[in-house]
């Protein structure tokens, strides 16, 4: 938002612009802005038994005292936390190798790695369950050469890992990858020529310059992590649950708006920190 | 892993693992789906299918559930996309080209919406809805699937339009052009590849949106991936569901082969924040 002060200046484009901006800024404010107030507001202010609505932290007692609620949100704390440690463990040397290397093999290795922004996840959550459920293609290949079939993770929580890492790899990359890009040659090859192995290379130079989209990645990804609905949904056990189908479940079956929105309220609160942190770094991008 | 970062000319074992690896992971999972879809007989303990064909094709392009999906996703993520662009491209021209009152705050205000979990956010929406008598209905949808493409919609054409080379405008000025004129010969021509992506992203991002549609449109709103999801949950004859993942699939091999120029440059990386 550099551009643009140069021109205008004439008095009546003024209003023409925020005429032309009105729309979309309005149907944001009340499909974004307003709902989460409001569902705050209703959250925080539970149906008396005479219809009035007052002031009461009750939901959120109730949420935090029922084990299921609870076991819900371990589950869904203990997939966040998992699936991040993978992501950075894949991601970080892949993202390592993709800034460094060059040539047809680097550009197929990025192709791969992109590759799974293209399927869409619920067509991964098929392909998973044809690949590793049960009878699927490793059970085939395993009972072909006489071993035993595996374990399938399918239902289990870790068919969500599974699922989640594969979708989130092409972003963690994208965002790693490009805040490697402030790491330069020149100092790479400064270090070197004074003398310094890979691994100091690695920890006194490359790392310093990768905290900050370290950091994007993982509240990034716990945004998205913390209110995955589609793999969870279909690849994960019935019980405990992740908070996304929790919470479709208590509004569409259990038909019970005020305790969904206790759950998402809940959920917004775990993720507020990352929240900030993320739109910071997006705003900050884009005001370069 | 460090001892991939020398520049040193050797074989690149590093590569050859990632690239092994990445194929074993990726793409083989792909290539099951697709032999599915093509499989009239396999049955445990084969490798293989025992009878390849397109019997299953046939059978799932007989459905009238997955035409009537289809049509459905085809038609939302069509009104969704114009209705997207008939009122974000002109806020983004604004936005990128004039001076107004709050401009700032307003750009930057979409970016809240990234700030919450996004299940989290749909169930508030959803509740209101409810109020509203939108569930299950054609309309609340589009709703939905419309704010999903707000941010996208207007911060890539603001770059596009950005970008416009003002030199060009100028000139065209001096010899006489109107503004309007200006806008449709200059400055349209330079912002459309950037904004072209954009529309296609937003049209295919709706066509697989599955959250909003299976919150707010279950049960009467049935898109493809809706329909999807009930296949891998109720449906026994594996082929459907391989032959429906291949034909999902198509819109998005077209936005790849479209838009791969835009998601490979560095900008798009940053606009999440990379």
């Amino acid at each position: 938002m550099t551009s643009g002060s140069e021109s205008g200046t004439k008095p009546g484009r003024g209003l023409i612009g925020l005429l032309l901006v009105i729309v979309p800024v309005a149907l944001f404010a009340w499909m974004t802005v307003w709902p989460i107030l409001s569902g705050i507001t209703r959250a925080l202010s539970p149906e008396q038994p005479d219809g009035t609505r007052a002031l009461s932290i009750s939901n959120f007692a109730e949420f935090f005292s029922d084990p299921y609620s609870l076991a819900n949100l371990g589950v869904t704390l203990w997939t966040c936390l998992v699936t991040l440690g993978l992501l950075l463990v894949i991601c970080v040397p892949l993202a390592l190798y993709l800034r460094f290397a060059q040539g047809k093999l680097a550009t197929y290795v990025q192709t791969m790695a992109m590759f799974p922004m293209f399927v869409p996840s619920i067509i991964l959550a098929f392909a998973f369950i044809r690949v590793l459920g049960p009878n699927g293609s490793v059970d085939l290949l395993l009972n072909a050469v006489g071993l035993p079939k595996i374990r399938s993770p399918y239902l289990t929580p870790w068919g969500p890992v599974i699922g989640l890492v594969w979708d989130n790899i092409p972003l963690t990359v994208l965002i790693l990858v490009s805040g490697l890009g402030s790491v330069t040659n020149y100092a790479i090859e400064a270090a070197r020529d004074v003398g310094a192995r890979p691994l100091a290379l690695f920890w006194y130079i490359i790392l310093p310059r990768m905290w900050t989209s370290v950091a994007v990645v993982v509240s990034f990804t716990m945004l998205g992590l913390f209110s995955a609905f589609t793999l969870p949904y279909v690849l994960g056990p019935a019980s405990p649950e992740m908070m996304g189908p929790f919470m479709q479940r208590t509004f569409g079956d259990l038909r019970d708006p005020d305790m969904a929105l206790t759950q998402a309220t809940v959920t917004m609160l775990f993720c507020v920190a990352f929240g900030l942190f993320y739109v910071r770094a997006v705003a900050r991008n884009r005001g370069k | 892993m460090s001892k991939a970062l020398p520049l040193r000319r050797r074989t690149d074992w590093v590569g050859i693992l990632f690239a092994v690896a990445l194929t074993v992971v990726i793409l083989v999972p792909m290539l099951v789906v697709i032999t599915w879809s093509f499989a009239n007989v396999w049955r445990f303990p084969s490798v293989l299918p025992q009878q390849f064909g397109l019997k299953f094709w046939q059978m799932t392009l007989a459905r009238s559930d997955v035409w009537s999906a289809f049509g459905l996703s085809l038609t939302l993520s069509a009104v969704v996309t114009a209705i997207s662009a008939a009122i974000c491209l002109p806020a983004a021209y604004a936005f990128a080209r004039m001076e107004f009152p709050g401009r700032n705050v307003l750009f930057f205000s979409f970016l809240a919406g990234q700030a919450f979990p996004k299940f989290g956010l749909l169930v508030a929406i959803a509740a209101i809805f409810l109020q509203l008598n939108l569930i299950a209905t054609f309309w609340g949808v589009v709703l939905i699937q419309l704010v999903g493409t707000l941010l996208f919609m207007i911060w890539i054409p603001v770059a596009a339009f950005q970008a416009v080379d003002r030199r060009m405008e100028e000139a065209a000025r001096d010899a006489g052009a109107g503004p309007l004129r200006v806008f449709w010969s200059i400055t349209l021509p330079q912002a459309s590849p950037t904004i072209f992506s954009a529309i296609l992203l937003s049209f295919v991002g709706t066509f697989y949106e599955t959250e909003g549609a299976w919150l707010i449109g279950a049960p009467q709103i049935r898109t493809m991936p809706v329909l999807m999801i009930s296949f891998i949950n109720n449906q026994p004859v594996i082929q459907y569901g391989a032959v429906l993942s291949v034909l999902l699939w198509i819109p998005s091999l077209i936005a790849l082969v479209f838009t791969r120029r835009v998601v490979n440059s560095g900008s798009f990386a940053r606009g999440f924040g990379g």
